[in-house]
């Protein structure tokens, strides 16, 4: 599993650098490459899932997969965790507050460039 | 659930969250996590109306079984107003005491105890214990209470009443259909020192009981009581809220008795059970007549005698512990209807702890299916199994074998070690023990396990058969001397006949109690009826006559010999009872088919499925079973019902014989009050019917405005004709 998903970074990021203006370097195409990737979701009452990106549609509605839910057990932060399984889950667009992907540092960089080019 | 520390949570550069994730145990060493909601944004903008980004592995069907988060009828994780019961109590929402007043602390406890009470019978009439009883912060956090005896006393008599209601219904297993009610993963049921909750409990009602004394004492008496201290600070209102919280601690105290009595083996603790069950509801009925003295304000449906919303409960709390099922709306019983939820339990109880323990099969089945008729509750009918069988005994007391013996009137020679060893008679047994714990459950699944089980009586019947034929030779060349053991199969193998029509029976009667045939199908399930009360009266009968007369042999035809036999004195009375049965049901089909074949009436209703797709809808399992033994019984059944008509007298013949045995047969069963009414009702039901049918032959074909239709106003599944001008 870590070999696997190492090798699909490296691969991502030869991809990405010598994109450019490629027809398959499309934010589209970028975010399908983040298929089976592991994701972080926070959402608005404060919960945290982490699971496997499954699916997105047009609207930014989030399925993952083998999702485990993070809910701290008070109000205030910092707070011990609770956690629990979940399994495929659903987070609609509307209660989504942030998102996350488990990559390297230098994959980071070129989603940070991105956000430049915006 | 495992709690992960502090350590675990890690910031990340530029965010404001905290991530739960410790870096070390994600992919890799080097990895980060890096934001890209922005990507997604993109990604959003760029993409097509309909389209998805998905994987190779998508699956369309299976990303709609996702639970959606924040959707409040899937995602039972929502944060409400607590993430923790632990936070819950350091916010102060289940504070010990209630109040530093002592006269708000007791009004807010009795409130708790109402509401505890509303949401135990919610429980039982079907949610989750996660989500009624364990609402309860209290309950949840028992340790917390010990310094308020009252409290913590009465806490822990519910938890243990839960306790000892969820393995008897487990072990009884009647809640097939209700498994919500027994899910009790994560709650703390059990706890340590629940066994001293009866002594805590009287402790404090002895500290109440001088409390009331003391105050109810004349003024120049008092200084003498002087060092007890009262139960709160208001002298006026001492007295009021004295015998409140008594009777709701009595009540407690009584209720966890009469269920530790009902599981005493054998039944031995019935007696005892009947006074607790009395002392329950007198202590029931002082709550209700103290209900104004409480009552602050007018609501009628609160949880509570004085219509506050209690302190301590939350039922989003440990929503998350009812999973795998999704959280369900809830909507808890008001106190008024708890009370009388525990009444009719109550009296339900008192019906078991009643009964005679009667030997005799018959009894018993007559016993469970009028039980049935009251419409008991889950525990009522789970405590009532947990008597009938015992350790694979009747009542833990009689051995299953000698019970089959008895009710197949087998002779007196016969010791039941010679049918133990016999390993049909073995398999028999458990059939019938599986029967006896069927009939206590509800009726639609009670009809359901009936219709399987039918087969297997009918296998059952086959093996005795092939073994008898293959010991004794032919069943028709028996001769007078027959052998002891030729005896026994004979007997026995009429009475599993017997008991297969009473189950037969048993299905088409719950039918009707589950509204399952709509009027157009009446007629083919009267007939029916009609066919097994036959077959059934049958048995019953050779059944005694072998033990009256074992030389005399009945004639072939079964059907004659009952019908005039019926004046015969020698016929037993169960068996006219059926006759009377037979006659009505017959007489109620052959109406429906005249109305069909003359006046075009109660004729399929639509194009969807035809009347022989019907038939074998609702009859199909008894079809498997081989009852009747007709060939094709659909055929049988257009046969019986195709020159039905108005005009010939013998539906009048079917409907006044049912009438006048039904009225014969009264004075017989003078003291028997559930036979009384049930003949009664068949008489009040063949007498409506003529009139109706002397109505129709006579109106019917002049008037076209005339109306029949049939209601069950006088029993329960015999329908009555009702005739009238549009």
């Amino acid at each position: 599993m870590d070999i696997e998903q190492k090798a699909e970074i490296s691969v991502g990021q030869i991809k990405s650098t010598d994109r450019k203006e490629a027809p398959n370097s499309g934010p589209v195409s970028r975010v399908k490459k983040l298929v089976s990737r592991r994701l972080l979701v926070g959402i608005k009452d404060g919960r945290f899932f982490l699971g496997t990106f499954y699916c997105m549609d047009k609207q930014g509605n989030i399925i993952l997969q083998d999702a485990v839910e993070y809910r701290s057990t008070r109000h205030s932060s910092p707070s011990p965790m609770e956690q629990r399984g979940l399994g495929l889950i659903l987070i609609p667009f509307s209660c989504r507050t942030s998102c996350h992907v488990d990559c390297s540092i230098e994959e980071q960089m070129s989603l940070l460039s991105l956000e430049k080019q915006k | 659930m495992a709690a992960g520390g502090t350590n675990d949570t890690e910031r990340i550069s530029g965010g404001e969250s905290i991530l739960p994730v410790n870096p070390t145990t994600s992919s890799a060493d080097q990895s980060v996590w890096a934001d890209v909601s922005p990507l997604l944004e993109l990604a959003c903008r760029d993409l097509h109306d309909g389209e998805l980004i998905h994987g190779e592995n998508f699956n369309l069907f299976a990303a709609m079984s996702a639970l959606e988060i924040m959707d409040p009828k899937m995602d039972s994780g929502m944060v409400s107003t607590y993430y923790s019961v632990d936070e819950a109590i350091e916010l102060g929402a289940a504070p010990v005491p209630l109040s530093f007043d002592r006269t708000i602390d007791i009004q807010y406890v009795i409130d708790i105890m109402d509401h505890l009470l509303a949401c135990e019978a919610t429980w039982h009439k079907g949610h989750s214990l996660a989500q009624t009883v364990f609402s309860c912060i209290y309950i949840l956090r028992p340790d917390r209470t010990s310094s308020h005896a009252l409290l913590h006393s009465y806490c822990l008599v519910v938890r243990g009443t839960c306790n000892a209601v969820v393995s008897a219904v487990s072990d009884a297993r009647t809640n097939e259909e209700e498994d919500l009610f027994t899910m009790t993963y994560g709650l703390p049921l059990k706890g340590e020192g629940d066994e001293k909750c009866l002594s805590l409990l009287q402790a404090v009602d002895e500290t109440l009981s001088r409390q009331l004394r003391a105050c109810k004492a004349p003024l120049s008496k008092r200084k003498a009581l002087e060092d007890i201290e009262p139960l709160q600070s208001n002298p006026d209102l001492e007295e009021g809220f004295c015998r409140a919280v008594l009777c709701r601690l009595r009540f407690r105290k009584h209720f966890y008795h009469v269920l530790t009595c009902m599981r005493k083996p054998q039944g031995r603790g019935l007696e005892l059970a009947r006074k607790h069950i009395a002392a329950c509801l007198s202590e029931l009925d002082s709550m209700l007549q103290l209900e104004t003295f409480l009552r602050s304000q007018t609501a009628e449906n609160e949880t509570t005698a004085s219509g506050r919303q209690p302190i301590g409960f939350d039922s989003t709390l440990n929503s998350r512990l009812s999973a795998p099922t999704p959280p369900r709306a809830l909507k808890l019983l008001s106190w008024r209807k708890a009370v009388e939820y525990f009444q009719k339990l109550l009296r339900d109880l008192n019906i078991i702890c009643s009964y005679t323990l009667d030997p005799a099969l018959d009894m018993l089945l007559h016993f469970v299916v009028g039980f049935q008729k009251m419409h008991p509750d889950l525990i009522a009918r789970a405590y009532l199994q947990l008597l009938l069988v015992q350790d694979g005994k009747l009542y833990g007391r009689d051995p299953i074998i000698a019970v089959i013996g008895k009710a197949a009137l087998l002779p007196d020679v016969v010791k039941t070690n010679d049918l133990q060893n016999n390993e049909i008679i073995a398999q028999l047994g458990q059939l019938l023990i599986n029967l006896l714990k069927v009939i206590c459950t509800n009726a639609a699944w009670q009809r359901r396990k009936l219709g399987k089980i039918l087969q297997d009586w009918q296998v059952v019947r086959m093996q005795l058969e092939m073994a008898f034929q293959t010991e004794f030779g032919d069943v028709s060349s028996t001769s007078s001397d027959e052998s002891v053991g030729m005896k026994i199969c004979n007997h026995i193998l009429i009475w599993v006949e017997e008991q297969t029509y009473w189950i037969a029976l048993r299905f088409l009667t719950l039918g009707f109690e589950l509204e399952l045939y709509s009027p157009c199908d009446y007629c083919m399930v009267y007939w029916y009826m009609y066919v097994v009360l036959i077959q059934l009266a049958e048995k019953t009968h050779s059944k005694t006559m072998r033990r009256n007369d074992n030389g005399r042999r009945k004639g072939k035809k079964k059907k004659e010999a009952i019908k005039d036999g019926a004046k015969d004195n020698q016929i037993p009375p169960g068996v006219i009872f059926l006759q009377s049965r037979i006659d009505l049901t017959e007489g109620i089909a052959m109406m429906l088919a005249a109305l069909r074949n003359e006046y075009n009436l109660f004729q399929s209703p639509g194009p969807f499925n035809s009347e022989h797709e019907r038939f074998l809808q609702h009859f199909e399992l008894l079809q498997k079973a081989g009852i009747p033994v007709y060939a094709d019984a659909y055929i049988a059944f257009k046969e019986a019902v195709s020159h039905a008509r108005f005009s010939t007298l013998s539906i009048h013949q079917c409907f006044k014989n049912a009438q006048r045995i039904a009225k014969e047969l009264r004075t017989m069963y003078s003291n028997d009050l559930d036979k009384l009414t049930e003949l009664r009702g068949i008489e009040q039901v063949a007498e409506h019917n003529v009139v109706a049918l002397n109505l129709i032959s006579r109106l019917g074909t002049l008037d076209p405005s005339l109306k029949v239709y049939f209601e069950f106003s006088h029993h329960p599944y015999f329908a009555t004709a009702v005739v009238k001008r549009s």
